[in-house]
């Protein structure tokens, strides 16, 4: 008699999926232990462990591409030539001072004496220069740095601490560019080794040190022993009250969260809404909440093809989707609207409601007009047999879940007027891929970006062909003469009340031309334990620093 | 008549068609009062009565729920279940019953797409080892055993590695996993039954080798891998919603179990009935068949 093979066990395999989802859910439901402070007198020592939901680096040197993950970690080891202070002002940093000449086109820069890398080198105009060099460098492959310095045509040393400028056509946002961590100072030494070792383990004057990078799972930090303050005055000016910090890398939000909530891990970035609003009702939870300066979180409307090269399209698309209603659901009144192409910590940014007002009636009337009137058997528009299709590429690793949702959302309103939407959930490389073969008509990038110089980057002409990296920011592929020249002239001068009107009117010109839809800041909510202090500092791009902060444990 | 080969020895003889073996005599249970029907009847009426109502959700979604499972409602966004929403709605307010029923159709498809890929290959690749010549045997045997050494999964991941996901590939790359299994089974009975006497004498009465293949071979080799095939679509069902758990299936937002299970696990601390009721769906898909496929089995070999 036969006897019929044993098959593998689908039923022990359900057993063991439901198994698990119970053993998920009792995780969720336990809370950290709860500890208070005692005082507040700072504790010494201890390892803080931090947990980052973004996209792990490829290389830990800001300067290499050039992106948010990257800036989050080289804020504990990097410092940088300016910074902002509380009230948003620019102010110096490792430079005591920089002085602009009557035509905007030389910059003395001042450096502040007796600073030290971590590899003992000292912080001179040579490093400064040698940095800067680096930036411009095609075989660093730098995007967002090379953009910010893009318009120092040479350098000469004076002296050890002076440092001459001579740009290509004035830049008002040369400071606000000093200030990011993308264009932060890095021992000149450690630059000259190979690409492969200054990735691995970048020297800078910071409070911490990189001292181990474990792939895919950590990179630990340990204190700088000999760090000070560069500025005068702090309350706290030597070396880091925490001894170590592990940088973990946990891309999924619910195990983040998790995580937090049980104690393994004292700090986690990219809070998801959900949570952040159960973290509310936690006692032993805190939340910070830094908009990132720079762009808003916005979708991108590529106008360099079919069908966005019709303004009329744009728009009806722009008045389809429906942004309120899944905004105020998905984000738990986390995120508030924004109507603006710059973040809401942007003082020169320009807000107009009525471009961005959902009017179904009026969408449909635009693609009448623009000739598409036929619908086929699914409700979609065409044109001469061709559907009304958009490629949305999402990368998965710059868009939280419950943006990925809000697109959905836009996929179902944008279906009512005729428009197929169609969702691509991709990694960062193939997104990158796919943008830099012009595979899109939908993108949401984010843009970090001290000052409202960003608006050259994401509308400049110029930004639509590719950085060394292979990277355009000018995603919506904006050519307008006229922005182009109000964009430069802005830049170009140095009356601040001059600057802010030519960067208004670029803006107005931006928004009635419908390359974007704003949708909100870009988020950037930390949740942190009660155990952890002082809390708050914060990079130019918002990234916290953790020089003042200390556990209670 | 070759000899049968060395590793099959020790397997048993052919199906058996026409009556099947009688069953052993046991103590007859007195016709009593009414009992309670064992699991025996219950588990495989209720595994029926589970792939009945899947088959209809898969053919005609719309007779169960007349919901549009794509339709969004903002407003009604995390609601727990209720009359209006029996399991509740998801992030976007979208009706999860509608969702689950309207997932049927595209997990069953690709359970039962993946099955017939995966037995159409086994079939192919068991009777050329079975019935062909040794080195032919030899070489598909060494084939089959590289593929069952790798984990079925990762197999399906590198195939969709290359060849990038969507919807035919799941069906492809489950199939491919799934085929190394019966191709061993349909060798071993293609091999057992080339031996038996009844092919020796439909050899001896001349028949065309053709029409000992289909009529005598075929029959008698597919009986125990189509009660297997059935045990395989629950097996297929979870391996498809495991891909597209993973964002390698069917794109968000078209309802699928596996894309619904991993939309909800953000949200398993608030809304646990997003992830609760797609999984049990592929649960009791699972058992369903497995449920079935034993008791078909059972019935084939009349024990």
């Amino acid at each position: 008699m036969p006897v019929v093979p044993r098959p593998a066990r689908p039923a022990s395999l359900a057993a063991s999926l439901l198994a698990s989802l119970l053993v998920l859910t009792g995780c969720a439901g336990s809370g950290g232990p709860g500890g208070s402070a005692s005082d507040d007198t700072p504790v010494e020592g201890g390892t803080l462990v931090y947990a980052s939901g973004d996209a792990e680096p490829t290389c830990l040197d800001p300067h290499v591409g050039g992106n948010y993950p990257q800036a989050l970690l080289a804020g504990q080891y990097l410092e940088t030539l300016y910074t902002k202070d509380e009230e948003g002002k620019i102010v110096p940093w490792l430079a005591s001072g920089a002085e602009a000449s009557e035509d905007g086109l030389t910059w003395t820069l001042t450096l502040r004496e007796g600073i030290e890398f971590t590899d003992g080198t000292a912080l001179d105009a040579a490093t400064v220069k040698a940095n800067i060099e680096h930036l411009q460098d095609p075989d660093t492959a730098s995007s967002t740095g090379y953009l910010a310095v893009a318009k120092i045509k040479s350098m000469d040393v004076v002296d050890d601490s002076t440092l001459t400028l001579n740009l290509s056509a004035p830049d008002s946002a040369l400071l606000e560019s000093f200030s990011m961590p993308w264009v932060a100072i890095e021992s000149a030494q450690a630059l000259e080794r190979s690409q492969a070792d200054n990735c691995a383990a970048p020297v800078g004057t910071g409070p911490f040190t990189v001292s181990k990078w474990t792939k895919q799972d950590s990179v630990e930090l340990t204190r700088n022993e000999d760090y000070t303050v560069p500025v005068d005055g702090a309350d706290h000016a030597g070396p880091a009250h925490l001894e170590a910090i592990t940088w973990k890398f946990i891309p999924e939000a619910a195990t983040r969260y998790a995580a937090l909530q049980s104690g393994t891990v004292d700090m986690i970035d990219n809070a998801q809404p959900d949570t952040i609003k159960a973290a509310e009702d936690a006692e032993d939870i805190d939340h910070l909440d830094a908009p990132r300066p720079g762009a808003s979180n916005r979708i991108e409307l590529n106008s360099s093809k079919a069908p966005f090269d019709d303004a009329k399209v744009r728009e009806a698309f722009i008045r389809a989707v429906d942004v309120q209603d899944g905004l105020s659901s998905l984000f738990f009144d986390t995120a508030e609207r924004s109507y603006s192409a710059l973040s809401s910590v942007e003082p020169m940014g320009y807000s107009d409601e009525s471009a961005f007002e959902r009017d179904p009636e009026q969408a449909n009337r635009l693609l009448d007009e623009a000739g598409w009137t036929d619908r086929d058997s699914q409700g979609y528009r065409t044109q001469d047999g061709k559907r009304l299709s958009l490629t949305f590429p999402v990368s998965t690793n710059q868009s939280v879940p419950a943006e990925q949702s809000l697109f959905q959302q836009f996929q179902a309103t944008a279906k009512e007027v005729g428009f197929e939407v169609k969702l691509d959930l991709l990694d960062l490389s193939s997104w990158y891929d796919v943008l830099g073969e012009n595979h899109y008509d939908l993108v949401s990038a984010p843009y970090t970006k001290v000052g409202p110089d960003v608006l050259s980057i994401l509308f400049h002409s110029s930004n639509t062909v590719p950085a060394p990296s292979g990277y355009f920011a000018n995603h919506a592929q904006v050519k307008d003469k006229k922005l182009d020249a109000l964009l430069e002239e802005a830049s170009a001068t140095t009356d601040a009340d001059e600057r802010q009107a030519k960067y208004t009117e670029a803006q107005k010109i931006v928004l009635e031309g419908h390359y974007l839809l704003p949708l909100y800041d870009q988020q950037n909510h930390f949740l942190y334990s009660t155990d952890l202090h002082d809390v708050g500092a914060m990079t130019a791009v918002a990234s916290p620093t953790f020089h003042d902060a200390w556990l209670a444990k | 008549m070759t000899p049968v080969s060395s590793t099959m020895s020790s397997l048993p003889g052919p199906f058996p068609r026409g009556p099947g073996p009688r069953r052993r005599p046991g103590p007859r249970r007195r016709p009593g009062p009414r009992r309670w029907p064992g699991p025996g009847v219950i588990l495989p009426a209720l595994a029926a009565t589970t792939a009945c109502f899947l088959v209809l959700a898969a053919v005609v979604p719309w007779w169960l729920a007349p919901t549009d499972p794509l339709a969004i409602d903002p407003g009604a966004a995390f609601s727990s279940p209720s009359l209006s929403h029996w399991f509740g709605t998801d992030e976007s307010g979208r009706d999860l019953y509608s969702r689950v029923v309207h997932g049927a159709r595209p997990s069953l498809l690709i359970g039962a797409a993946a099955t017939a890929l995966g037995l159409g290959l086994a079939l192919v690749l068991g009777l050329a080892s079975g019935l062909g010549g040794r080195w032919l045997d030899a070489g598909i045997g060494r084939l089959v055993e590289v593929m069952l050494a790798l984990p079925g999964l990762l197999l399906a991941l590198v195939f969709i590695a290359l060849a990038g996901p969507g919807v035919s590939t799941t069906i492809v790359a489950v199939g491919l996993t799934t085929a190394p299994g019966y191709a061993r089974i349909i060798r071993s009975q293609a091999r057992a039954l080339r031996g038996s006497a009844m092919i020796e004498s439909a050899r001896v009465l001349g028949h065309h080798p053709a029409k000992i293949l289909f009529r005598h071979l075929l029959p008698n080799a597919l009986g125990p891998v189509l009660v297997l095939a059935t045990l395989g679509v629950g097996q297929a069902v979870i391996w498809a919603s495991a891909l597209s758990f993973l964002g390698l299936g069917e794109a968000p937002p078209a309802p699928e179990w596996g894309a619904m299970l991993a939309a909800g696990r953000t949200y398993l601390g608030s809304a646990w009935w997003m992830t609760f009721f797609p999984g049990l769906t592929i649960v009791a898909t699972a058992a369903a068949s497995t449920v079935l496929g034993r008791s078909l089995q059972r019935r084939a070999v009349g024990a």
